[in-house]
């Protein structure tokens, strides 16, 4: 199994090049000249030559992009084109922020998607099943910044109820110390009963939003799933053998388990962008936020690592579901 | 008793086209066979005859658009289809046991096989876990499987389509079924591997007294492995008999077109046979089913057909034969 | 022949049948064409001219001359969102064409060649997976500046590898088949096996996805102007519009952001409806033929 795995991760490297080529392209799509912004306004001549030839700009492009290349290897993501800040430091430091509102997000989404998909396809064209299709339909529908807008206009401006939308963490209130980055949880850890309970608050609203666009997918692919299998010979034949419907309804749940935990994997990549329009929304101050201002800017060095992170996420997704799935159905652990 | 006693079944499959007209497919018309313990029917017809839907009807794993609209099947005297659910439910894989014409995919791919043996029999009767164990091992064993202790932690995936189908076979008669149901249980199999699937359903009937009812198109498995035998036309059984009966004075043109079809190997070839397209179950024609592709059709075709006994309980469905 | 009685019109007969197999893709289909209606009417129909400032009636509730309000440059939100409808089906219907034209070549090209052009395909498609729709489109269209026609194009061409991939996929089914070999066997040039023999059986399967991706255009282009990276105010375009409103949200003026929020809601569900129904439409008759 464990040469399995190490042939899916080798497959992994020549996507990484197409990737680094691709988010290489994207700075030149731009046809933004960052040494200007760079080098400042007050610059002579020799000092933007000096600038071009640190960034290789006067070299071949390919040259530009083996440059490129050695320098992400080890770690360099270049620096911001505003701020100067090299970027991989500012991802790092935001990355917390946004995993924190993903998780949650996706867990409940899930938590209520997975469950209703699967009660919509145990009876399919019931009134449950016509619902939560309307339902799931409707989450492909909404506009995530929308739903957003929508969720702190009646919660905190109609209501009352809802803290907001201005960051992770009461104004007035200093974060717990950095453990986690999570300010829930090193509240938490650090009992600091009033940072948890202001960033608990924080989180609610855009932790739900992530969770209703997420749910709509999920309902729509668990129904889809679970409908196959319980078309499946071996249903049918369990039908035959007359076991009890607890049985059958069992082995249709444990042989739906593995593709929805798969598209689940897979669906993490949109969900990525979802919960970077909620963090720009919500001013959460992650890295969704930090990409997305960036973009709005013409950052595109930030832009590029931005980009790139989140690629390299999905990667990380796709591996880990790949792991799950060698794990769980016994023809893969076997297979060649 | 009498096994199994299917009278006058109707399937029908009812749905709405494109049009918003409603379609009812008349896909069974009149089904009436019987079967008694210790014997095999080989129940055989082109693809689309209602061989398989026969089968799926009287065990009620009909799901919609299909529906049954009539008739009965006495089990042992008791109607199947009058029978709440969960009591048909009870008797499906412990009184009465299919299997099917896949196996690789009728198996439950995340369950090793011995589980699977141990779940049907622990479904149906109460024993213990290292009971059913021991059962399904000695089950195993009995249809010739090599080294069955072994096998029993198998994955489905693991298994020759041979392999798979003695497991299949191993699962029905887990619970000792009084009537053993086969739908097309060699089709995919190679040729050895066909024989000796049969010989082995063939030897259990006679070693355990149980009915059997063999599904297939092919007329060389109802020769050699059947007692009785009823052809399927258009969702009726045309001509049903003893197999030497049947064989040796073919009655209803269908079935005379059938085997003199097939002279060398005495095989169907695939799903059509000579003389014209199968039946449009959309619109079948008044009175006799066949008499659009029938060269002995006359007029008369046009009422309902009789059932003529031809003597030793060979009975033909058929005005030519009664004239 | 002559008939007494006019027997229901086999047209009606037809909607009422494809209504009952799938009420999700007629309701669908009436939601756009009411969209396609307003698009067209907007001239007539909008009380006011969309982009005309009123800077004495600014931020005026709905109500009166205005059943939406006003929006902070006292424009007519009610105009402005019908009016949005023509920009929706301006993105969306050139962004899916663009999809087509580029996908749909791909797919038949790579499924009927195989070999190294088709595995170098699909390693890029799975490349681009990796990579989520929004913010690519959002990086690309802001790398190669937020004009109309950039929106458009790269909506396009993220779209295009949806249909390359359902092409490619019925073409290698089809690659083996009969007529196919046959054209083969008659000399056909294989630009004519491609494109008269085997696209017309192999389109079908992009077809039914077209509404989705229209859906996904509408949504991704506001999503851009909301942004402010695609089409800028004061155009009436209902990204851009809910990116005015959102400021006011938070100040109670509700109506600039919400209205322009439900038409563009309504006009991606009505587009989600559609493209479900027609994948359920497809689907089963395929099923059918499988088995």
């Amino acid at each position: 199994m464990s040469g399995l795995l190490a042939r899916r991760i080798a497959l992994v490297v020549p996507l990484l090049a197409v990737i680094l080529l691709f988010t290489f392209l994207l700075v030149r799509l731009s046809g933004s000249d960052p040494v200007g912004l760079l080098a400042g306004p007050t610059a002579t001549t020799e000092e933007i030559a000096l600038v071009r030839a640190s960034l290789a700009l006067d070299q071949p492009i390919w040259v530009q992009f083996g440059v490129y290349f050695g320098k992400v290897l080890q770690g360099d993501l270049g620096q911001s084109w505003l701020s100067n800040r090299p970027v991989l430091a500012e991802i790092l430091d935001r990355a917390p922020a946004t995993i924190e509102l993903m998780f949650w997000g996706v867990l409940i989404g899930a938590g209520l998607g997975i469950p209703a998909g699967l009660r919509a396809a145990f009876r399919p064209d019931g009134s449950f099943d016509q619902v939560t299709r309307f339902l799931s339909l409707l989450g492909f529908s909404v506009p995530t910044y929308w739903l957003g807008l929508i969720m702190l206009f009646v919660f905190f401006y109609l209501l009352g109820w809802a803290p907001p939308g201005m960051g992770r963490i009461d104004l007035f209130l200093t974060p717990p110390d950095r453990i986690t980055g999570s300010y829930l949880i090193d509240g938490l850890l650090a009992a600091d009963w009033e940072a948890a309970g202001s960033a608990f608050s924080q989180l609610v609203l855009p932790v739900l939003c992530v969770a209703i666009i997420s749910a709509a997918p999920i309902i729509k692919q668990t129904r889809a799933i679970a409908l196959e299998v319980l078309a499946s010979d071996y249903i049918r034949y369990a039908r035959a053998q007359g076991l009890p419907h607890g049985q059958i309804r069992a082995m249709a749940l444990r042989n739906s388990a593995t593709p929805v935990v798969t598209f689940i994997g897979t669906e993490i990549t949109g969900l990525v962008g979802t919960t970077s329009l909620i963090e720009y929304v919500f001013a959460w101050g992650g890295l969704g936020q930090y990409g997305l201002s960036a973009i709005i800017a013409g950052d595109f060095a930030v832009v590029q690592g931005y980009v790139l992170v989140l690629a390299l996420f999905s990667v990380l997704v796709f591996l880990a579901v790949d792991v799950f799935v060698m794990l769980t159905e016994p023809r893969a652990g076997a297979a060649p | 008793m009498t096994l199994l006693s299917v009278e006058d079944l109707h399937t029908h499959f009812i749905s709405r086209d494109l049009d918003n007209q409603i379609r009812v497919a008349r896909a069974l018309n009149g089904v009436s066979f019987t079967l008694e313990a210790g014997r095999i029917l080989g129940l055989v017809g082109e693809t689309g005859a209602g061989k398989s839907l026969t089968a799926t009807s009287l065990m009620g794993l009909l799901r919609p658009p299909a529906r049954v609209v009539g008739g009965r099947a006495l089990f042992e005297g008791q109607d199947l289809l009058a029978m709440p659910e969960a009591q048909v439910n009870a008797l499906r894989g412990r009184d009465i046991s299919l299997v099917v014409q896949s196996p690789k995919s009728s198996l439950d791919p995340l369950t090793r096989i011995g589980d699977q043996l141990i779940r049907i029999h622990r479904a149906h009767r109460k024993v213990s876990e290292a009971a059913a164990r021991d059962r399904a091992v000695e089950m195993l064993a009995s249809l010739g499987i090599p080294d069955p202790a072994r096998r029993m932690a198998a994955w489905p995936y693991e298994l020759s389509g041979g392999m798979a189908q003695r497991v299949l076979i191993a699962l029905a008669l887990m619970n000792a079924p009084r009537l053993l149901i086969a739908d097309e249980p060699t089709t995919g199999l190679d040729v050895t591997v066909q024989a000796q699937i049969l010989d082995l359903l063939r030897d259990l009937v006679r070693r355990t007294g149980i009915g059997a009812m063999i599904i297939t198109h092919d007329l060389g498995v109802v020769a050699h492995y059947c007692d009785e035998m009823a052809v399927m036309y258009a969702g009726a059984i045309v001509e049903s008999g003893p197999v030497r009966e049947v064989f040796g004075q073919p009655s209803h043109p269908y079935t005379a077109n059938l085997i003199g079809a097939t002279p060398e190997r005495l095989r169907l070839g695939g799903p059509r046979t000579v003389g014209g397209p199968p039946p449009n179950l959309f619109r079948l024609p008044e009175g006799c089913a066949y008499r659009d592709r029938c060269p002995q059709a006359g007029p008369d075709c046009a009422q309902t057909p009789p059932d003529v006994a031809l003597g030793a309980g060979h009975i033909a469905r058929c005005h030519r034969v009664a004239a | 022949m002559s008939t007494t009685v006019a027997p229901t019109p086999r047209w009606a007969l037809r909607i009422a049948g494809i209504t009952r197999r799938s009420p999700t893709l007629a309701i669908g289909a009436t939601i756009l064409l009411v969209f396609a209606l307003v698009a067209i009417l907007a001239p007539w129909i909008a009380p006011f001219d969309p982009i005309q400032a009123q800077p004495r009636n600014v931020l005026a509730p709905p109500g009166g001359a205005h059943p939406f309000g006003t929006d902070g440059n006292g424009m007519d939100v009610l105009s402005r969102v019908i009016a949005g409808a023509g920009w929706a089906f301006g993105i969306a219907i050139p962004a899916v064409l663009v999809g087509l034209l580029a996908g749909v070549p791909l797919g038949l090209y790579t499924g009927y060649r195989g070999g190294w052009p088709d595995e170098i395909m699909m390693r890029g498609f799975d490349a681009l997976r990796v990579f989520p729709s929004i913010i690519l489109a959002l990086a690309v269209v802001a790398a190669a500046g937020p004009s109309l026609l950039n929106v458009v194009l790269v909506i396009g061409f993220l779209d295009s590898p949806v249909f390359a991939r359902v092409v490619r996929a019925e073409v290698i089914a089809l690659r083996g088949s009969t007529f196919v070999e046959s054209a083969v066997a008659a000399g056909n040039p294989t630009w004519r096996i491609l494109f008269v023999h085997i696209l017309p059986n192999a389109i079908q399967g992009a077809m039914a996805q077209t509404a989705v991706r229209a859906a996904w255009a509408v949504r991704i282009s506001a999503t851009l102007a909301f942004l402010g990276v695609g089409i800028q105010p004061p155009t009436p375009e209902w990204g851009a519009m809910i990116r005015q409103g959102a400021e006011y949200l938070v100040t109670g003026q509700w109506w600039v952001g919400v209205f322009p929020g439900i038409a563009l809601i309504l006009m991606v569900l009505g587009l989600n409806m559609l493209g479900d129904g027609m994948q359920d439409m497809l689907d089963p008759r395929r099923k059918a033929a499988t088995r």
